[in-house]
């Protein structure tokens, strides 16, 4: 090879690699408007990213997959953990993690930045990103309803679940709402016993959750809403 | 050493080598908080974020100050003149030196950008910038005044001003999250596998220049195509990282092909270092560089080249992305590709700089300080790759939550922390070796003149 080669291969592979980068750059930001909902990306949302900076969150959590690895992915926190838990979370956190291995430090956030932090988590959640993290994928979580629904004929958990109306806060599958966590995200963490308490008095297990409690169900009905939410949690592999 | 002011070097490489030792000490720390229960009331002083954001710092800092002394050393050398102002040299490590110190009490404190690995707040950032600027337009004038051009010193000044520029994308808040991710990494990524890669392209050829005595013709010729190769896989191979931000579909594409052509040119290297060791005129002495020009050379490949393709197709992106894959991957290929070329280099002008004759230098305790943290690091991101997979698996495959998939994960993080203790003892010892190199001792010198 000569030199005058060399240099070819040099300025040919720079240029076209910058050429063809930043042609898509501008393509990118184009797209970036409707694949990021940037209609609903209002002020609450922006003051919420510059708390979630202030506070350097990202230095312990990821977000779309970046930052540390040391506490759970918050690209999806707001459909999987819910409005609620998540205040929890943020507002209390030596409580919320009193029994877990691993802390979150208590930055005494004011009510306004924790309602701004939900904003802009709920604005993320809706990122259209090809459907990651796996683990939080909607797609996934679909056939967990489906197979709620051909389960509630038969089981009495899922018919408690209806008839308790829990969808009216709580979501499974593609369905419910996020002001508490996934039904799925619970039944990855939690045993039928401890929901069943959960149910009988929120406050004991979750101090300040907003839950309300389930006293009026017989024992034996909260451990079948508690055997039916177990029954949720991700068993896949086989079934993809 | 050729010229006077390459002198200028020397400081620098004390403050990096300094920081060096901070930073893996500070690493140490945030391993053992991955398998051990910090209590609440540490945890709300000193959390995991703040210990991270100085263990990233330290090293980004680090390295920065060790390729600036490498810059004041080279371009003298290859220019044949003096440095166009050493006052403002000096000058720019004292300022670099208080603005790192600075950001690192910042953070105790909660001073900070909130952006991981560009957390230095933005008035700190400004002082970085008129430091960058006075180093580049000392570096310029220098190389401008010599008009010796050589294609080492080019390679170089681009890369160096091709790193400055990047950095000025990290500075803006952006209100749309994906697009900040986008550009943070035209700051990261075109950095590790774009700029820095040139700076280490041309310091690389110096090296072997200085080594092997090959003729400087030939190593030039192979500089061209390692740059473009690099160029032309690293800018595109961006992309790798646009996956999953919310940008359009064609980057799975576009950073799959490409990023996946990225081992190419470390390879091109390996075999080009292989050629000029093979063909060189000088015996294989000082052993000591020698051997950390091979190891820079294979854990560049294997940590760059090789544990950066394991995970960048889309396919297997999907599932281990932000996991600590990602973790193994970083520290295997910083590790290979910067630190080892830095301490490399150190070792190649230290003992030129201390005027020690044929650039002989007294081996002993450098030996151990090499291999204890390379076999460290090694085996940390060994652990960091089978915790990866097991989080890839748990977490990703069969959707386990986050902490239930932490749980069986914790011992290999106590397997990356006692390689930790590994690293942090070596790295003491290399230290400790480099600031107080000796020449070598009387009566040895006939075993060079002999091989």
């Amino acid at each position: 090879m000569t030199t005058k080669m060399a240099k070819l291969i040099f300025y040919i592979g720079t240029l076209s690699s910058l050429v063809l980068f930043l042609a898509l750059t501008v393509d990118t930001t184009g797209q970036f408007a409707a694949l990021t909902h940037a209609d609903t990306l209002d002020e609450q949302v922006v003051a919420g990213k510059r708390a979630f900076e202030r506070r350097n969150c990202n230095d312990c959590h990821t977000i779309l997959g970046f930052g540390a690895y040391y506490a759970p992915d918050l690209t999806r926190a707001w459909a999987r953990l819910g409005e609620d838990s998540i205040r929890r979370r943020l507002e209390k956190p030596e409580v919320a993690f009193a029994d877990s291995y691993r802390k979150m430090p208590q930055q005494h956030l004011s009510a306004t930045e924790i309602a701004d932090i939900t904003a802009f988590l709920k604005w993320v959640s809706n990122i259209e990103n090809h459907d990651w993290p796996p683990q939080d994928s909607a797609a996934r979580w679909k056939r967990s309803t489906e197979r709620m629904l051909a389960a509630a004929a038969l089981s009495p958990g899922a018919a408690l679940v209806e008839q308790e109306n829990c969808l009216a806060c709580h979501s499974v599958g593609g369905r419910g709402e996020s002001k508490g966590p996934r039904l799925e995200w619970i039944a990855g963490r939690r045993d039928s016993a401890w929901i069943a308490d959960y149910l009988a008095d929120p406050q004991k297990l979750a101090p300040g959750s907003e839950m309300p409690d389930f006293q009026h169900l017989s024992v034996g009905q909260r451990h079948m809403i508690g055997e039916f939410i177990t029954a949720l949690a991700a068993r896949r592999g086989g079934e993809r | 050493m050729t010229q006077k002011t390459q002198g200028v070097a020397y400081p620098y490489f004390v403050v990096a080598l300094l920081l060096f030792v901070l930073q893996v000490a500070m690493g140490l720390w945030l391993g053992i908080q991955y398998f051990v229960t910090v209590p609440q009331s540490v945890v709300d002083v000193f959390p995991f974020a703040t210990a991270r954001a100085m263990h990233t710092n330290l090293l980004v800092l680090w390295l920065l100050l060790g390729f600036m002394g490498a810059t004041y050393y080279l371009v003298p050398e290859e220019t044949g003149t003096d440095i166009a102002w050493p006052k403002v040299a000096y000058a720019q490590l004292i300022v670099l030196s208080v603005t790192g110190v600075a950001a690192l009490v910042g953070f105790f404190f909660g001073w900070t950008q909130g952006k991981p690995l560009l957390e230095i707040p933005r008035p700190l950032d400004l002082v970085v910038v008129v430091a960058a600027l006075a180093f580049l337009a000392n570096i310029g004038t220098t190389m401008f005044r010599a008009r010796h051009w050589t294609a080492i010193q080019g390679t170089l000044l681009g890369g160096l001003v091709f790193l400055a520029v990047m950095y000025l994308f990290g500075i803006p808040f952006y209100r749309n999250l994906a697009e900040d991710w986008y550009y943070w990494w035209w700051v990261i990524h075109l950095w590790v596998e774009g700029a820095w890669e040139l700076i280490a392209a041309a310091m690389t050829a110096f090296i072997l220049l200085k080594l092997t005595g090959v003729q400087r013709s030939v190593v030039e010729k192979w500089l061209f195509v390692e740059l473009g190769l690099f160029l032309f896989t690293g800018i595109a191979g961006t992309g790798h990282h646009y996956y999953w931000l919310g940008a359009p579909g064609y980057w799975l594409w576009i950073g799959g092909i490409f990023s996946a052509l990225e081992p190419l040119p470390i390879a091109l290297m390996v075999w080009d270092t292989w050629k000029d060791v093979r063909h060189r005129t000088t015996p294989l002495r000082p052993r000591l560089t020698w051997v950390y020009l091979l190891g820079m050379v294979i854990l560049h490949f294997v940590g760059a080249g090789l544990f950066g393709f394991a995970h960048t197709l889309p396919q297997i992106n999907y599932y281990t992305h932000g996991s600590q894959v990602t973790v193994s991957h970083g520290h295997l290929a910083f590790f290979g590709a910067y630190v080892l070329l830095n301490l490399t280099f150190f070792y190649l002008a230290i003992p030129r700089l201390k005027g020690y004759a044929n650039g002989q230098y007294d081996e002993r305790g450098g030996h151990v300080g090499f291999w204890l943290t390379s076999f460290g690091v090694v085996g940390m991101s060994l652990a960091f790759a089978v915790s990866g997979v097991l989080q890839s698996y748990l977490e990703r495959y069969l959707g386990q939550p986050f902490m239930v998939a932490q749980e069986p994960m914790r011992l290999w993080m106590a397997i990356v922390a006692a390689h930790g203790v590994l690293v942090v003892i070596g790295v003491v010892l290399i230290v400790k070796h480099l600031l107080t190199l000796k020449p070598m001792p009387a009566g040895t010198a006939g075993d060079l003149a002999g091989s």
